[in-house]
């Protein structure tokens, strides 16, 4: 650290001048050329950027309280069964073969020509029923998978959820508030940058957890569901929102060792606009690979996918239109020196 | 910082890329060295060196199989609950093995060791349960005259249900006996079971009285008292068939009563000891020329009659084979896309620096992949999803360093001075990022329900892999390649112009 702030005191004056045109995040064949990304007022319009967040997350709310989400089987509980069935009978022939069982079975069609048929808890005696009741109506059948799960282990995983989300948000404010109480202000501005990362962190998981509720409940559509690989996706966008968050904040920190000419708003916008390159960047190799898993990874990770991707794109929203410029208004409301 | 571009830090780097080649690639060099075919299926794997083995550990989604959580209930009172849950492990894993399983995991679980789970390849839900929570009934037997009686073990004779069940025995152990040389096998009675045993053992001995050891009357049939498992009343009414006695008392076969057809007949007996003296007091000892894991088996297989708790399914899953390996194609194709689509990315916007961290993200792919099996990490679709996703974050650590560098040399620096400086001024950036998602994943490790586990330790071990290969190896190869005044171009490098130096 010490060797790094020497670097720094050296060779400050050509790093950072507010309105020079010697760095551009942008790539310019002409330096002369005037830079157009930086003059970008983000702080100056945040509440626009604060309304937009609102426009998608008030919405998600609504949705969460009056309609819920859709349960996948891990969290429902219940038997479900993959299969594929030799003769191809269609979505009709299907459901009525599992009506006329009259074990509350209901059917959902797959992309790959299959079924999958899901039950209230069954015992093994009545799977191996309903299998060979299925065979019988239907024709040969190949069973992919078999899922039961039982009402405490469904219990127990949405606790556990809740649980590492908790956890993790509590830890990651007590992190941060360390990492940054050595910015000028103190443990309180530590705090704030802390504070403010948190937020925009739960800012994502609304977001996140919004849109899978309208997908799931409003849509009624399939990939909406909730389960293990969605409390996955939501803590790695807990993790990858903080990580994108922490680079804006640590050039803010380096920015304002650095330059005492600067007001703070200044100082933030400034810090935006370097790290914004690299944020988009970072997120949209990431969205890259998570298109490829959508495209080429199966159905049981698709879901999985989606999730990361919204998540991923909102975090780094977040990152550069909420975390910063929350941590102004922060700073306005409670000044620290 | 310039430890990192020092000669012993090189040579490490080689040094951990020729393991990691060796270790990706340990299934064919095992395959050269053995002269066996280089794909396909065949007999001799999975790889191992000496009794290291070295192959990717695949979990039940991938390879096909069923995972079963157990609740354990009815602990018997008194009784230390660990030891109880590691006699029920032995157990189910004796019934388990008689499966055949490659590789059957049993684990005890839960806060008060009252979980076991169970995960078995290549089984069936119905297989699996059928196996595990057989009801195996112990039963001790006498023999009793009777002359239609030819076949058996004892012609002449056949068992009679004594009333001594499993239910009155507490335990049973292998141990070695007070001479300290032949492994015996101790059985313990409850206060019920040991009044019963005690009427038994003077019968038997009034039966043929004598010393068994020089008396040749003392060793008649009435003298013993067999153990079966699930031996039934009926099995007994059918002893006057001599083909269906032969098959009753062969070895008792778990393998056997859990596929059970109509029809067929399993060997059910477990032991046939002679009684050499009346036993009171609720402790017996069962010798003869056992070794350590005959005698094991006899102790598992009597404890196995009384599974010491009841078993409660939880949940059941059961993935086919088939799906596991579609399920590996998939993601090994979603992989090889992310990849490449990154790499492509990099070298068209960063030029030389983005094909230096291209080949950097093909160390850091090859060093993962050697560790996921060096550790071994099991690998599960969630798991994979984690690996391929860190492939996609392992490239912001560069991005980082790469756009810092930007910076540094349109402030005028030169290139070699700008590389040093971006690697130091982007570290604090790179470890805190990368330092709250490591946070994350110990918090899903630790805390996340057993399904993501997995994911969080795959991009654990993504993410520090990720932090060496792009601070040491990038550094390394940007110093290296950037001596050439050939490559220090300003179209080469992506930036707008390149000061002389």
């Amino acid at each position: 650290m010490s060797e790094l702030s020497d670097v720094k005191a050296e060779e400050q004056s050509a790093d950072i001048v507010p309105d020079g045109a010697t760095k551009e995040p942008e790539k310019e064949p002409e330096p002369a050329k005037p830079p157009k990304v930086r003059r970008l007022n983000i702080i100056g319009r945040r509440n626009v950027f604060f309304a937009l967040s609102l426009i998608i997350i008030v919405p998600g709310i609504i949705s969460m309280a009056t309609h819920g989400f859709r349960l996948g089987i891990d969290f429902a509980g219940g038997t479900e069964l993959t299969v594929n069935f030799a003769n191809h009978p269609t979505l009709p022939q299907v459901e009525a073969a599992v009506d006329s069982e009259s074990a509350g079975g209901s059917v959902i069609q797959t992309t790959g020509g299959g079924y999958i048929i899901r039950y209230p808890p069954l015992n093994a005696g009545q799977v191996t029923n309903v299998q060979s009741d299925l065979q019988s109506k239907l024709g040969p059948m190949t069973v992919n998978q078999i899922l039961e799960v039982g009402g405490t282990i469904a219990g127990e995983t949405i606790q556990l959820s809740l649980l590492a989300v908790a956890i993790a948000a509590t830890g990651l404010l007590i992190l941060l508030s360390i990492w940054f109480h050595n910015v000028p202000g103190g443990w309180r501005a530590g705090f704030q940058f802390g504070g403010s990362a948190v937020a925009a962190l739960l800012h994502d998981v609304f977001v996140l957890t919004g849109i899978f509720s309208i997908l799931g409940r409003v849509l009624n559509l399939r990939i909406g569901e909730i389960d293990a690989f969605f409390v996955t996706a939501v803590l790695t966008v807990v993790g990858f929102s903080v990580h994108d968050t922490v680079v804006v904040f640590d050039r803010i920190r380096e920015n304002l060792r650095v330059s005492q000419r600067l007001s703070f708003e200044q100082v933030v916008n400034l810090s935006i606009m370097q790290t914004a390159a690299r944020s988009i960047i970072t997120s949209f190799t990431v969205v890259l690979v998570l298109a490829a898993i959508l495209i080429a990874g199966g159905p049981s990770l698709q879901g999985l996918a989606l999730a990361l991707m919204i998540g991923v794109v909102s975090g780094t929203y977040s990152s550069i239109f909420n975390a910063a410029p929350l941590l102004v208004v922060w700073r306005k409301l409670q000044p620290v020196r | 910082m310039h430890i990192v571009l020092s000669g012993p830090i090189r040579l490490i780097v080689v040094a951990v890329l020729i393991f990691s080649l060796f270790i990706d690639g340990a299934g064919y060099v095992y395959r050269i060295a053995n002269h066996l075919p280089l794909t396909g299926d065949v007999a001799g794997l999975p790889p191992n060196f000496g009794s290291w083995q070295l192959y990717f550990h695949k979990g039940l989604d991938l390879a096909g199989g069923t995972h079963i959580d157990y609740q354990l209930t009815n602990f018997p009172a008194g009784q230390n609950r660990s030891e109880v849950q590691q006699r029920t492990i032995a157990v189910i894993n004796k019934r388990v093995n008689a499966l055949g399983v490659n590789e059957p995991e049993i684990r005890g679980a839960g806060t008060n060791y009252d979980r076991i789970t169970v995960d078995l390849a290549g089984v069936t839900a119905a297989q699996a349960q059928r196996t595990i929570g057989a009801v195996s009934k112990l039963v001790y037997t006498k023999w009793v005259p009777d002359p239609k009686v030819t076949g058996g073990p004892q012609p002449g004779y056949k068992p009679a249900l004594t009333g001594l069940t499993g239910d009155d025995i507490s335990s049973a152990s292998a141990t070695i006996d007070s001479t300290g040389v032949s492994w015996v096998v101790n059985i313990g009675f409850t206060s019920a079971g040991a009044t019963l045993f005690d009427n038994l053992t003077r019968e038997n001995v009034a039966a043929c009285p004598g010393d068994v050891n020089t008396s040749a009357t003392a060793n008649c049939p009435q003298r013993h008292l067999a153990i079966w498992l699930d031996l039934t009343q009926k099995d007994i009414d059918n002893w006057e068939d001599p083909s269906y006695a032969a098959k009753v008392t062969a070895p008792y076969d778990p393998a056997c009563l859990a596929t059970q057809a109509e029809g067929t007949v399993c060997g059910k007996l477990l032991t046939d000891p002679i009684t050499i003296q009346e036993i009171p007091g609720g402790n017996a000892t069962i010798s003869g020329s056992f070794t350590q894991q005959s005698a094991n088996d006899l102790a598992t297989g009597i404890n196995s009659g009384s599974l010491p708790v009841d078993l409660v399914a939880l949940d059941v899953t059961q993935v086919s084979a088939t799906l596991g390996a579609e399920a590996v194609k998939l993601s090994l194709a979603a992989g090889l896309l992310g990849l490449s689509i990154v790499v492509l990315f990099m070298i068209l916007y960063y030029r030389v620096p983005g094909l230096l961290a291209s080949l950097a993200l093909l160390f850091y792919a090859g060093v993962v992949l050697a560790l996921f099996k060096f550790i071994p990490v099991t690998l599960t679709l969630a798991g994979i999803t984690g690996f391929i996703l860190s492939v996609g974050m392992a490239v912001d650590a560069n991005v980082l360093i790469f756009e810092r560098f930007k910076e540094e040399v349109r402030a005028g620096r030169t290139i070699a001075a700008a590389v040093d400086a971006a690697v130091r001024r982007a570290w604090p950036a790179i470890w805190n990022s990368n330092g709250s998602t490591l946070w994350t994943c110990a918090i899903l490790g630790f805390v996340g329900p057993s399904a993501v586990k997995g994911f969080a330790l795959t991009l654990a071990i993504g993410v520090l892999v990720s932090l060496v290969s792009s601070i040491v190896v990038t550094h390394n190869l940007l110093a290296i390649v950037l001596i050439s005044s050939r490559f220090r171009r300003a179209s080469l490098l992506g930036v707008d112009r390149v000061r002389a130096v």
